[in-house]
C-alpha cells in the first residue's frame, strides 16, 4: 500500500498537531491507515521534549506570551526547539520495518532527507560527529526529535526555510550552547526558494530514503478517514476488547 | 542473539522475570539494539497501577524517545534508579543491572499471554 503524504498549507498550532498525531499512530498501529507522512508548518512555539523540559529555556512563558510564542511540553525525545512559519516541519507516522535498521537507522534517514533538499538548493549541508541534525557552515538547518510507539515513529524533523530566526533567541536550542541556527534565507539571501519548492524537494527524497511510495492526499481526506475509524471504533470497542497490538519490526 | 531461557518475553520486546506475585521488567538485548545509545529513562512512580499493555515508562536514545508497556496488569513498587544517572546500563547489561521497573502482579494477572525464549526468539529474529 502506498504512503499517505499529507500538506498542509496553513501554519498549525502545535498541540493540534501533536492530538493528531496520537490519532494516527493509534490508526497505525491497528492497521487502519497505511504509513502517513505530514508536511506543515507550526504558529510560533517553543516545545521541551522529554530530556530537556525547561533547562534551556531562556524567557519565561509570560514573556513569550508577549512574543506571540505558545510553550508546549513534547513526547518526543531531544531537547528543547523552536518551530514558526517558514520552518518546514515533517511528521512521518512509520511502521518501522527491519529494513529501517532501528531507531539509529531512522535518525540516520531523517538526516539524510534533511541533506539531500538542502543540496537540491546548492547548500552545503553535513552531518557533524556526536551531534544530531544537519548542519551547514553558517549554522543547524535541521532538528530531530522524534517518538516510537510499538516502533511506530511520530514527531520527526524540522528544516529552516525563512524561519524568523529570532524565535531561537529565547532557548539554547537542543541544548547545544554556543551554536547558532541557519535557514535556506540566511545562506541564500534573495534566492531562497518559497517553502512549497522546498516541500516538493523533501517530499521526494523522503520517498527515497524511507523507501516508500507516495501518495498526495488531501488534509479533508485525513479528517475524514480517522473520523470514520474513530465512529466505527467506538461502535466496536463496546464489543471487543482491545488488546494490546503487537509489534511488527521484523515481520512486516 | 542473548535471549535467556529462564525468562518470559513480549511481542514489544520486554523482558519479565516472575518470581512469587511479583515480576521484574526490562527490555531485550535485541530491543536495546535496535534503540542504540540511551541517554535517558523516565521511570513511572513508584505506587502506580498499570494495566497490561499500558505504556509505563519511556527509554530515550539519541533523538528518540521510546514507551515501554507493562506486560501484566498491577501496581508498580520498586524502579529502577540506578538509571538516572546511568541510563546506558540498558545498554550493558539488559537482563541483570538494565532492569527497569517492578510490579506487584494483580490477582487477575494471565501470565500465558507471555513468550517464552524460543516463540520470542522467532519474533527477534529466529536465532
Amino acid at each position: 500500500m502506498k504512503t499517505w503524504a499529507v500538506y498542509f498549507e496553513q501554519p498549525m498550532p502545535y498541540r493540534q498537531t501533536a492530538e493528531l498525531q496520537e490519532r494516527l499512530v493509534a490508526a497505525r498501529l491497528r492497521e487502519e491507515i497505511p504509513d502517513t507522512i505530514l508536511f506543515l508548518e507550526h504558529l510560533p512555539v517553543i516545545t521541551l521534549g522529554r530530556r530537556g523540559r525547561d533547562r534551556h529555556l531562556l524567557a519565561s512563558r509570560k514573556q513569550l506570551e508577549k512574543k506571540g510564542i505558545a510553550l508546549e511540553l513534547a513526547p518526543r525525545g531531544g531537547d528543547v526547539t523552536y518551530h514558526g512559519p517558514g520552518q518546514l516541519v515533517i511528521y512521518p507516522i512509520l511502521r518501522l520495518r527491519p529494513s529501517d535498521s532501528g531507531a539509529h537507522g531512522y535518525l540516520y534517514n531523517l538526516e539524510e532527507i534533511a541533506l539531500r533538499t538542502a543540496r537540491d538548493f546548492n547548500v552545503r549541508a553535513y552531518r557533524r560527529p556526536g551531534m544530531n541534525g544537519v548542519w551547514c557552515d553558517r549554522g543547524k538547518i535541521a532538528a530531530i526529535g522524534f517518538r516510537l510507539q510499538h516502533w511506530i515513529s511520530s514527531h520527526g524533523m524540522s528544516f529552516n526555510v525563512n524561519t524568523d530566526l529570532g524565535g531561537f533567541e529565547n532557548i539554547v536550542a537542543c541544548g547545544l550552547v554556543g551554536e547558532s541556527v541557519a535557514s535556506l534565507e540566511t545562506i541564500l539571501g534573495t534566492d531562497c526558494p518559497p517553502l512549497p519548492h522546498v516541500r516538493r524537494s523533501m517530499c521526494r527524497h523522503a520517498a527515497e530514503v524511507l523507501d516508500r511510495k507516495l501518495e498526495t492526499i488531501p488534509p479533508a481526506r485525513l479528517r475524514r478517514t480517522l473520523d470514520l475509524i474513530q465512529n466505527g471504533g467506538r461502535r466496536r470497542s463496546q464489543s471487543v476488547p482491545q488488546p494490546p497490538a503487537s509489534l511488527q519490526l521484523l515481520r512486516s | 542473539m542473548n535471549i535467556p531461557e529462564n525468562l518470559r518475553y513480549t511481542k514489544t520486546h520486554e523482558w519479565v522475570r516472575i518470581e512469587g506475585d511479583t515480576a521484574t521488567v526490562g527490555i531485550t538485548e535485541f530491543a536495546q539494539e535496535q534503540l542504540g545509545d540511551l541517554t535517558f529513562v523516565e521511570l513511572p512512580a513508584v505506587g502506580r497501577a498499570v494495566t497490561a499493555g499500558e505504556e509505563t515508562a519511556v527509554v530515550e536514545s539519541v533523538k528518540a524517545a521510546s514507551d515501554i508497556y507493562a506486560p501484566l496488569p498491577g501496581t508498580v513498587t520498586e524502579v529502577n534508579q540506578a538509571l538516572n544517572e546511568h541510563p546506558e546500563l540498558i545498554n550493558t547489561d539488559p537482563y541483570d543491572k538494565g532492569w527497569i521497573f517492578r510490579i506487584k502482579l494483580s490477582d487477575k494477572a494471565d501470565q500465558s499471554v507471555l513468550l517464552d525464549a524460543a516463540q520470542y526468539a522467532e519474533i527477534a529474529g529466529g536465532n
